[in-house]
């Protein structure tokens, strides 16, 4: 029974998504390497970065041991492999906390806010895109069009303290910050969700524009079509295909995003996190940290990549 | 024609594009001339006169240590203008020299170079570039490098195109056959057909790295204090939220006209070179 609707379709995509998945594994493993060098990379003794500058030459020493910094280059590396392998990330060099325990709630954190952000984004950019599109060059298309300019050229942390400003301190109707409550999801969501929302409306808007100007869209209503289906059922699929590719960029960028919302909001979540790490030069939280990120926008560009060779419908028969 | 000429054409009649323009300008000039025309010294703490709002001795107010708000916006403008500017030069040269050469040698070097591309442009900017101050530590030229890094891909992509199709003319063929080296068929040829969408490109792309270099500043990772940009004027500015909010205006405002006017010729600049058609509804 065909999954993807034809079987020649089925082993073409099949054989898409595992090999995909197959890219993952020496992905992870070169970005593992990657994250080992970087330790290594940073000008220092790393022994002393931890112990301190001021620490006595046995604490050194000790540390040294301990961490097995003295074994050549090679056995630390197949070292760091294995225990990352088996989920040991190391621990935090101020808290002694394993690195693991430290990441796992913020992960979730973040994703709730990445995921509520871009759902936001999604909904609205396909909305005003096409009115912004079916109006085109009228006064609403004109009023959206500038609104989303202004949203892109509003950095997010602009935004996002004008946010604070007019709702927190003057109205006293969100908080300021922190998760305490659905109500501290609002505002950073938003001002996440809006900037993307920005960018996503604007091309959402010329992709549709570009899909109405078709013939066969000349034809349907030429057939009598009623326009509303004319856009949403012909004009809107064919546009799919492009718009998918940008929300999949989208959400890479909004997990980028989310790194500086997370500290305006002071959203405990795992951007923040990595901000503060590299900031108190906690290498082994921010190593973790960067793993999480990295793996996650190489498992968001493999979706993106499967979702479009799946709605493509050039990739059937050979 | 050539692109110069239909910029020159487009500005004439595009009223809009042209105040833009201008306005970017402005904001360069500024970025120069910035030591003449501040004020008072950025740098320049007086704790008797700290927070004090706009008035018109301090049109946009003084800082947490007293120092006058809009000498720093000005000297912010030249940080953020020299660092925007060097972060897009330095990826648009790089990725470009690139891009040509491995568009037009091909083989193994061009399959290696598009395969890291690749890889590099799964990750966004800014997580490109906290790896790159995670390295080389907070600092100015960290944000310069680490911004022009992640740029280089886009225009190893784009000069590669351009030339994979350019390469493929009769007269770079006929040229081949008469004995054209390969840096004369490069710089003759190839460079004429790339130099316009490049600029292009390259417009485009300040506006976000603008952005990318504030957000990095504003999150502690590049330009420290006291050296004043945008960014890491508005960190500090959120911490007294309450108290003192007009201290948003001045950052926030030259980081919106900054970043408008670049998008704004940029898009006139795109336009230029690849006309919409006219659209009939």
């Amino acid at each position: 029974m065909p999954l993807f609707g034809g079987h020649a379709r089925d082993t073409v995509l099949l054989r898409l998504v595992v090999s995909r998945l197959l890219f993952i594994i020496p992905a992870g493993l070169l970005l593992i390497t990657f994250l080992f060098a970087l330790f290594h990379i940073i000008p220092g003794d790393p022994a002393l970065l931890l112990a301190g500058d001021n620490a006595p030459a046995h604490i050194v020493e000790a540390i040294r041991e301990a961490y097995g910094f003295n074994k050549p280059l090679p056995v630390q590396y197949m070292t760091y492999m294995l225990n990352v392998l088996q989920g040991d990330l190391g621990v935090s060099n101020f808290s002694r906390d394993p690195v693991v325990s430290l990441i796992i709630p913020r992960i979730l954190n973040t994703a709730l806010l990445a995921f509520w952000a871009m759902m936001f984004a999604m909904v609205v950019s396909l909305s005003f895109g096409c009115v912004s599109a079916m109006y085109w060059n009228t006064g609403v298309d004109k009023a959206i069009t500038v609104v989303s300019l202004i949203g892109i050229c509003t950095p997010i942390f602009v935004s996002g303290l004008l946010g604070i400003f007019f709702f927190s301190v003057k109205l006293g109707v969100l908080p300021t910050g922190g998760f305490n409550s659905w109500q501290s999801l609002i505002l950073p969501v938003i001002t996440l969700g809006a900037v993307e929302a920005a960018l996503l409306t604007r091309m959402v808007r010329s992709t549709m524009i570009n899909a109405l100007n078709q013939d066969y869209i000349t034809t349907a209503r030429a057939k009598g079509v009623a326009e509303l289906v004319v856009v949403f059922k012909h004009a809107l699929r064919n546009a799919l295909l492009p718009i998918i590719t940008l929300f999949g960029l989208g959400f890479g960028n909004t997990l980028g995003g989310s790194v500086v919302i997370e500290t305006i909001f002071t959203w405990p979540g795992l951007g923040r996190l990595m901000i503060e790490s590299i900031l108190t030069r906690d290498l082994p939280v921010t190593q973790g940290a960067l793993l999480f990120f990295a793996m996650t926008f190489i498992v968001v560009n493999l979706i993106v990549d499967v979702l479009y060779a799946y709605v493509d419908p050039r990739i059937s028969y050979d | 024609m050539d692109f110069l000429q239909l910029v020159k054409q487009r500005f004439a009649r595009d009223r809009v594009g042209l105040i833009f323009a201008i306005l970017l300008l402005a904001i360069y000039l500024v970025a120069l001339t910035a030591q003449w025309i501040m004020p008072y010294d950025p740098m320049k703490m007086d704790l008797r006169a700290v927070f004090n709002p706009p008035t018109f001795a301090h049109p946009l107010g003084t800082d947490q240590f007293g120092r006058d708000v809009l000498s720093r916006v000005i000297l912010a403008t030249q940080v953020s203008a020299r660092v925007a500017t060097a972060a897009a030069v330095i990826g648009l040269t790089i990725g470009t020299a690139l891009g040509m050469y491995v568009g037009y040698v091909g083989g193994l070097a061009e399959s290696i170079v598009m395969r890291l591309t690749d890889i590099m442009l799964i990750f966004p900017t800014i997580m490109l570039a906290i790896v790159v101050v995670t390295i080389a530590g907070p600092s100015e030229w960290g944000v310069i490098i680490a911004l022009a890094v992640s740029w280089i891909p886009p225009f190893v992509r784009l000069s590669r195109a351009v030339t994979l199709s350019v390469r493929e003319e009769l007269y770079v063929e006929a040229s081949i056959a008469v004995g054209s080296g390969r840096w004369q068929v490069l710089r003759h040829h190839i460079w004429p057909n790339i130099s316009s969408p490049i600029i292009v490109q390259g417009t485009l792309t300040l506006p976000i790295v603008v952005l990318s270099a504030s957000s990095l500043s504003f999150l502690g990772l590049g330009v420290q204090p006291p050296t004043p940009e945008w960014g890491q004027m508005l960190n500090a500015a959120k911490d007294f939220l309450r108290t003192s909010p007009y201290l948003l205006i001045g950052p926030g405002a030259a980081l919106f006209i900054f970043v408008l006017a670049s998008n704004m010729v940029g898009d006139a600049l795109q336009e230029t070179l690849n006309p919409r058609l006219k659209q009939r509804k």
